[in-house]
Order: C-alpha cells, then sequence, then structure tokens
C-alpha cells in the first residue's frame, strides 16, 4: 500500500562538543536551542508547528527530569496547547520518535510535525552513566552490578563474529580512524578536535584502555549532550513551504522508505536465535531491507550511509547487514576503503556516534538530519559528492530494536 | 604554548620537530603533548631536537615554522635572523605571540621572510579553545594569508579571524580591556563582589578575576602595559595597571601559577581564600551576598533564556545594577567601538570573544537588549556609542550573523 509521502524540511543540532552542565543549563535548554535553531534555519514560525515528538532516552535518570514532550511548549507561547509525546527505545529514541510523527502524517492528523531528540548525559560520572545507559540491556540479567555493561555487551558482537566468520581487531581500529577523521570535517562534531590515528586505535595503552572485552576507549562513542530538531510535513504543508521558500517541491527531501524491527532484548537470546543465520542480527537486517523495500531502491542506488557505531563493532556489522558486503566479509569493504569518504558507500560522512558523538535520545534524528544535509548539498566539508539517496541505522539495545530509514528527493 | 601548538599540527597530521634549547627538553615536552592528545601514538608524528644542533636541519625543511618564544621582541628578532637564515624559501614563520607587532618583528628580515611571516595567536590551552586570530602585517602576501587561513580552518579545526597588526591584536585587545576595568575596581568593591556581579552570568564561562589568576598576573600586565604604552583609545586609563597588582607581581604573586603567592584567589588546603588589595594579605573566602536580580539572571540561562535574562539586567533597580550594567555595556561600546580598527567586522570581534574567551559576542548582547535600547543606556552610562550600533538601531537590525545554537553556550546558569 502506498502511503502518503512525508517530506523533511531541515533542522538544526547543538554542537555536541558542549557540556551543558558546565553551562549550568537544564535539559529545556538544550531543546529550546535546538527547537528555535531549526525555526531560524527553516524560516518557520512556532505557530506553525501542530504537533510535536520527543526522542529521549534516559532524562528520568540523567537529568532527574520526566515527561519531556511537554517541555516543548516552552520554547514558545505560540505552541501552548499543541499535542506533544516522548519516545523512549534506548538509542534508537530518536529514530522512534521520528517514526511516530511519520505516521501521524502519513495519516492525515497534522500536516507539520517537530521532532526533538534530545540527551543530557555528563551530569553524571561515567561509571553512573554506564550504569544508568544498563537500563537499554535487561539490566537484572545483563548489567546490574557490571561496570561499563554496554561495551562488554558489544565487545561479544565481536566475539561472536569472530567465532562465526573471524574478526582481525585491526578492522575495528580501521573504522575508528575514519570515522574520527570524518568528524573534523564536521564543525558540530563531539570529537571534531581529537587526536586519533590508526596506531593509536589498534594498540592497547595507558590512554587506550580496555573498557570491556576486546574493546578499546578508541572503539566506543562517547558520551555527551545534545539536541536536534527537525521538522516533518505533509505534502500539502511542503507545497506551501517549496512555493513560499522557492524551491522545487521535488528538492525537498523526503523519508522514501522505513524499516522498523525488534529483536530479544538479551544478547544471548538473540545469538540463540540467528545460530544458523548468515547475519548476526537478522531483525537489523530485516529494518534495512523493508526500507529499502519500501523505498523501492536497492543498495546500489544509495550514496552514503549513517549508521549506529556505538561501537566499531556495531559498524562492522552493519557493513554485511547493509549489504555491502556478504555475510562475515565486512573487513573487504574496510580493506579496500569502501567505508571512506570518496569509497563507494561513504558510512558516517559525520563522524558517526564515534566522532560525532552519541546524545543517546538524539541520535536518531542528527542521523535523519545529517541525511537531509547530504542530499540537499548542505553537508559542508563532509558532504559526499552528488549525494542522491542516504540511508540511517539507529539500534536501540545490544542490537535491539533496529530502525532504518532511506532519505532522498 | 609550544607543547599546545604541537599538539595541534600533529593532530592536524603534519610531522612535527619539536625544538628546544636541549634536547631532553624536547623530549620532556612531547610527553606533555601525548597527554594533551590522550595518545601515545601521538610522538609517532613529533620529533625532538635542540636549536644548536637541529635548527638548521629543521628549519631548512620545514613547510612552517612556527615561532612560541617568550613575549620578547629582542628574543624573537634575533631569533628570526636565524630563521631567514636557513628557511625554504617557500615556507611561511609564524609567531604565537598574543599581542606585539608583527611587523616590528619582520624588520630587517630579507624580502622573502617578510612575504611569508605572520601571526597565528592561540589561545591557551589551543586543544581546547578553538578561537585563534590570524595577524598578517603590510608586507604578508595575501597568498600566504591564503594558505594558513585554509590550513587552520580545513586541518586543524579553528574558528579563525584576521585581526589587524594593532597592539594586542582583536581578542586580548577587547578582553583585558574589560577584565582590567574589573581589577582597577577591586580596591573599592572586593574580589568576591566583583567576580559574582560581573560573573559567569554577564555572559563568560568565568569571572573576570578568575581569569586574570588563571592566564597569570604577569601575562596580564604584559598585555595591558603592551596596550596602555602603544595604543591611545578613549579606554586608556582602564589599561592602567593596578597599582597593588604590580606591587604583587614583584612579590611573586603571579595567580593560579604560583600557588604559594596566590592571586585574587589562594588555594590552600583548608579552602580557597581571597586577597585583601589594601593589606596584601588573604582571608577566608566568604560566600558573596546573593543579589536579587543575579540570582534572577542565571535560573534564566539556566533554562535558556537569554533574552529575558538580558533584560532583567537592563531593569534592574538594586544599586549594584549599575556597575554590572556599566561594565557589560563598557564592554559592548569597547569591542564594537574598535571595528575597522583591530579587526575588519563586527563578525570577526564576535568570534573571537566567542571562541577565543567564551564570552558572549558584543553584537549578540546588542541584538538581545535591542540597538535602540543599547545606544540610550551608553548614553547614561557616557558611553562611546559604535556607528555599527547606531545603524543597527536606524534600520532596526540585527548585528550578529548566527543563532542561538552558537552562542547559548556563552551565557551560564
Amino acid at each position: 500500500m502506498s502511503q502518503p509521502p512525508v517530506f523533511i524540511l531541515g533542522g538544526a543540532q547543538t554542537d555536541f562538543s558542549r557540556n551543558w552542565s558546565k553551562e549550568n543549563k537544564h535539559i529545556v535548554a538544550l531543546m529550546r536551542e535546538a527547537m528555535l535553531g531549526a525555526l531560524e534555519t527553516t524560516g518557520m514560525e512556532p505557530r506553525e508547528v501542530q504537533t510535536a515528538h520527543v526522542g529521549n532516552f534516559a532524562a528520568e535518570l540523567y537529568a532527574h527530569q520526566g515527561h519531556l514532550g511537554a517541555f516543548v511548549i516552552d520554547v514558545d507561547p505560540a505552541l501552548s496547547g499543541i499535542p506533544t509525546s516522548r519516545h523512549e527505545a534506548a538509542c534508537a529514541s530518536g529514530s522512534i520518535a521520528i517514526l511516530a510523527a511519520s505516521a501521524e502524517i502519513e495519516a492525515g492528523r497534522y500536516d507539520l510535525a517537530a521532532v526533538i531528540g534530545v540527551e543530557q548525559m555528563k551530569t553524571v560520572d561515567p561509571a553512573t552513566g554506564g550504569d544508568f545507559l544498563g537500563t537499554a540491556a535487561w539490566y537484572e540479567r545483563e548489567a546490574k552490578g557490571i561496570e561499563f555493561p554496554f561495551p562488554k555487551l558489544f565487545g561479544r558482537l565481536g566475539d561472536e563474529y569472530d567465532k562465526r566468520y573471524g574478526l582481525r581487531d585491526e578492522h575495528l581500529a580501521h573504522i575508528a580512524a575514519v570515522n574520527y577523521s570524518n568528524a573534523r570535517r564536521n564543525p558540530l562534531a563531539q570529537t571534531r578536535n581529537w587526536y586519533m590515528s590508526e596506531s593509536h586505535a589498534s594498540r592497547q595503552s595507558r590512554y587506550n584502555a580496555v573498557i570491556g572485552g576486546r574493546i578499546k576507549a578508541s572503539d566506543c562513542s562517547q558520551v555527551t549532550d545534545g539536541a536536534v530538531a527537525i521538522f516533518l510535513a505533509s505534502e500539502k504543508y511542503a507545497r506551501e513551504y517549496a512555493k513560499r521558500s522557492r524551491v522545487a517541491l521535488d528538492k525537498i527531501p523526503r523519508i522514501l522508505g522505513w524499516g522498523h524491527r525488534t529483536a530479544p532484548v538479551e544478547f544471548d537470546t538473540k545469538m540463540d536465535e540467528s545460530r544458523d543465520n548468515p547475519y548476526v542480527l537478522p531483525h537489523t537486517r530485516r529494518a534495512i531491507l523493508d526500507a529499502f523495500a519500501r523505498a523501492g531502491v536497492s543498495l546500489e542506488q544509495i550514496s552514503g550511509i549513517e549508521t549506529h557505531d556505538c561501537f566499531t563493532t556495531s559498524e562492522y556489522m552493519a557493513i554485511d547487514h547493509f549489504g555491502i558486503t556478504k555475510p562475515g566479509e565486512s573487513w573487504k569493504a574496510v580493506e579496500e576503503g569502501v567505508i571512506e569518504m570518496g569509497g563507494a558507500f561513504p558510512i558516517n560522512p559525520s563522524g558517526g556516534l564515534i566522532g560525532a558523538g552519541h546524545p543517546v535520545g538524539a541520535t536518531g534524528v542528527r542521523q535523519m538530519l545529517d541525511a537531509f544535509r547530504q542530499v540537499t548539498e548542505a553537508a559542508g566539508d563532509y558532504q559526499v559528492e552528488a549525494a542522491r539517496k542516504i540511508a540511517t541505522l539507529n539500534i536501540g539495545g545490544s542490537g535491539t530494536t533496529s530502525c532504518a530509514f532511506v532519505i532522498g528527493s | 604554548m609550544g607543547v599546545g601548538a604541537a599538539e595541534l599540527f600533529a593532530a592536524g597530521g603534519y610531522h612535527v620537530v619539536m625544538l628546544a634549547r636541549e634536547r631532553e627538553k624536547a623530549i620532556d615536552a612531547i610527553a606533555e603533548v601525548q597527554g594533551l592528545a590522550r595518545a601515545e601514538a601521538i610522538s609517532e608524528q613529533i620529533e625532538p631536537g635542540s636549536y644548536d644542533a637541529d635548527l638548521q636541519r629543521a628549519v631548512s625543511g620545514a613547510a612552517i615554522v612556527f615561532e612560541a618564544l617568550a613575549e620578547d621582541l629582542a628574543l624573537k628578532r634575533s631569533f628570526f635572523e636565524r630563521i631567514d637564515r636557513y628557511r625554504a624559501p617557500d615556507s611561511i614563520v609564524a609567531t604565537v605571540s598574543s599581542g606585539l607587532s608583527i611587523a616590528e618583528m619582520a624588520q630587517g628580515r630579507s624580502p622573502s621572510f617578510r612575504q611569508h611571516f605572520l601571526g597565528i595567536h592561540l589561545f591557551n590551552p589551543p586543544h581546547v579553545i578553538v578561537g585563534t586570530e590570524v595577524i598578517p602585517h603590510a608586507e604578508t602576501d595575501p597568498a600566504v594569508v591564503e594558505r594558513v587561513v585554509e590550513l587552520l580552518n580545513k586541518r586543524l579545526g579553528r574558528r579563525l579571524i584576521e585581526a589587524r597588526d594593532r597592539p594586542a591584536f582583536a581578542g586580548n585587545r577587547v578582553a583585558f580591556k574589560t577584565m582590567n576595568e574589573v581589577a582597577q575596581l577591586v580596591p573599592d568593591y572586593g574580589v568576591v563582589f566583583l567576580d559574582y556581579l560581573i560573573g559567569p552570568h554577564t555572559g563568560r564561562a568565568m569571572a573576570p578575576l578568575a581569569t586574570i589568576d588563571l592566564v597569570g598576573w604577569d601575562v596580564h600586565e604584559a598585555i595591558v602595559n603592551n596596550v596602555y604604552t602603544r595604543a591611545r583609545d578613549e579606554a586608556h586609563v582602564l589599561f592602567k595597571l593596578p597599582g597593588y597588582m604590580k606591587d604583587g607581581i614583584a612579590q611573586g604573586r603571579l595567580g593560579d601559577k604560583t600557588p604559594a603567592h596566590g592571586g585574587f584567589y589562594r588555594r590552600t588546603e583548608k579552602g580557597v581564600e581571597i586577597l585583601d588589595t589594601s593589606s596584601g594579605k588573604y582571608h577566608e573566602a566568604a560566600a558573596p551576598k546573593p543579589i536579587d536580580f543575579v540570582e534572577e539572571m542565571k535560573v534564566l540561562h539556566r533554562v535558556g533564556r537569554y533574552r529575558e535574562s538580558l533584560a532583567v539586567l537592563k531593569t534592574a533597580r538594586a544599586a549594584e545594577a549599575d556597575l554590572a550594567r556599566r561594565v557589560v555595556l563598557g564592554y559592548v561600546s569597547y569591542a564594537l567601538n574598535r571595528v575597522g580598527e583591530v579587526a575588519e567586522t563586527n563578525g570577526a570581534i564576535d568570534t573571537i570573544m566567542s571562541y577565543g574567551f567564551n564570552w558572549a559576542p558584543p553584537s549578540v548582547l546588542v541584538d538581545l537588549l535591542g540597538a535602540a535600547s543599547i545606544v540610550e543606556l551608553l548614553k547614561r552610562y557616557e558611553l562611546k556609542v559604535p556607528p555599527i550600533v547606531e545603524r543597527a538601531a536606524a534600520e532596526n537590525k540585527k548585528l550578529y550573523a548566527g543563532s542561538v545554537l552558537d552562542f547559548g553556550r556563552t551565557f551560564v546558569g
């Protein structure tokens, strides 16, 4: 069944290198700045927004604040009264908010939706934050009493690849180096001025400690604070917007396809379930294929990918799950430069979660904004040449909730 | 600064030869670079050496020679004489000076040296503070400036402005005027009160006197003396180093870098002590007495309501508010009256104040308070109205080119 199109009108992102706790800011300040920035960038008025969806993982834990949907209203008095809600699916929270907003537009309920992804994480020390992140797994079974449970879980994803197909850590180090290198060109990336090299990422050292299993610090995305706001619109609204912005409607990007699948929460159950499957995370693979099918595209038509590299192992997984290589052969794409800028399928031109930063609830929305920037040739120094269609993959938990999108015009 | 600069260039992918008086000192410095980069592997890109043994070889093979000696014109000039002898014809020579005359440093050098010479003023620590000034002198080849701008922007992630070769360039000229103005007020109002009243809520990451302690009283002295001696403008008297600071420096009181002697603050095992400028002694720090309008501004910043916060500053009736307004408006007036003198545009001054000092850009303060209001306030406080603000008021135009996403971080709750 053909769905009505959902257009992306643009948005804004906070600088992911900022520490909002050092600025002594409440989480509402993050939401305000992202939303005001998005309004200014798109030239829209607050009164035009008809509905708002917030993606957030754990503000109750990190910022002792719930009911985030309601805080959208605080941005401007003209928003008072609009329906709002907050969505949570661990690190995929932002994508779930996008799905909810786009479903409302497809259903014809509203013509213009704001989606805000937000997370404030630098409020606590790393060990406490690691424990909070553990609630994205089955906490009592996989995280309780374990220091930094998620690096360990994604280390085990690497171990599973190693067991099934073989995995060399040098390929993970290369993935880290590529993401950091891309991030240097992204003016909003958290690590844009950090030092990284393949040599550093390859070795365990004082400054590159093992965090869990085969995961070293250089394999990890970074905890940070951030918010991203985008506007999604119906065709009716997009037509008006195109007219007043003096752009052709077909130049305004849209969500061409989406995929959304959920696997069992526990990592061991996932691995048991996929034992005889060529894909280690088959539900993630299906989410990607669903997005491609709904968009009516094949991988060859994709100009670049913004994927969920919470750890280098998750990007390694994404490479074969997107179909860039056969299952278990992601290393070939790494070695051949396929995933680098200028390669056949540049992955994370923004720097991804490792380079750009991973404020959990904001990540899915950030990926979509970066995809929008790519297909509108507005990505500046990290622009993929002639980008027409960009795919995204956003994952919650240890490969539990998978959301994929294809964005293009 | 040599360590920070080495880290910056190595992290940007350059091979760096780091020279010091003795090779061992360069080796120690490389360990510091590893600490800044949080990576041992950065040393693979850095080669240690000494001026005596390695200068000629290193300079003759270098694309960029980056000088980070002490702020001493004679010392720098004698160093550049040697560089001039050894450098490759196309190589760029840069000084990290924070305010000495670029033209005077190049005086007497070969035409090629003079064409390839300019200032690259980094702010400490450069791996954290991205604001940077590029300062050509009259003879610098524009193509050299272009090359330097490109590499600093694209490879080293700098937020760059081109500043004029004027005393203290742009950022230090504007910031140290305000900081010295506050330092001059200390005998009348005290350290705690001033750092509270002109604190982060007025659009700065750190209170002014704490900032002077951080940069060092000796560095502060060098900068304000340089401007006081070499520049004449409406704020001339505000660059005069307070007598108590001159005396303190003579006694070794240089701020955070001399923990035993202290600065405005002295940290002891018992806690933080405060300098009493009348006696030169320290006493136990007492929390500042809260002032309603200050607390109200902080609450508004915390929730991202910067315009509303400045409206509170504008209308506050408390006696202290007059002093706060005078200092904040003095900053706006001084900064924007320097347009065309220390930098071409207000945008350049905004960038360096924001990314070099983490201060709210002066144009943002104008926009948030309203240009017409600012004109009226400046007149009330007998501060010089910048022509650019007058124009903005007349034409009802915004001055700041960015958005809240660019300046929000400069307002602290």
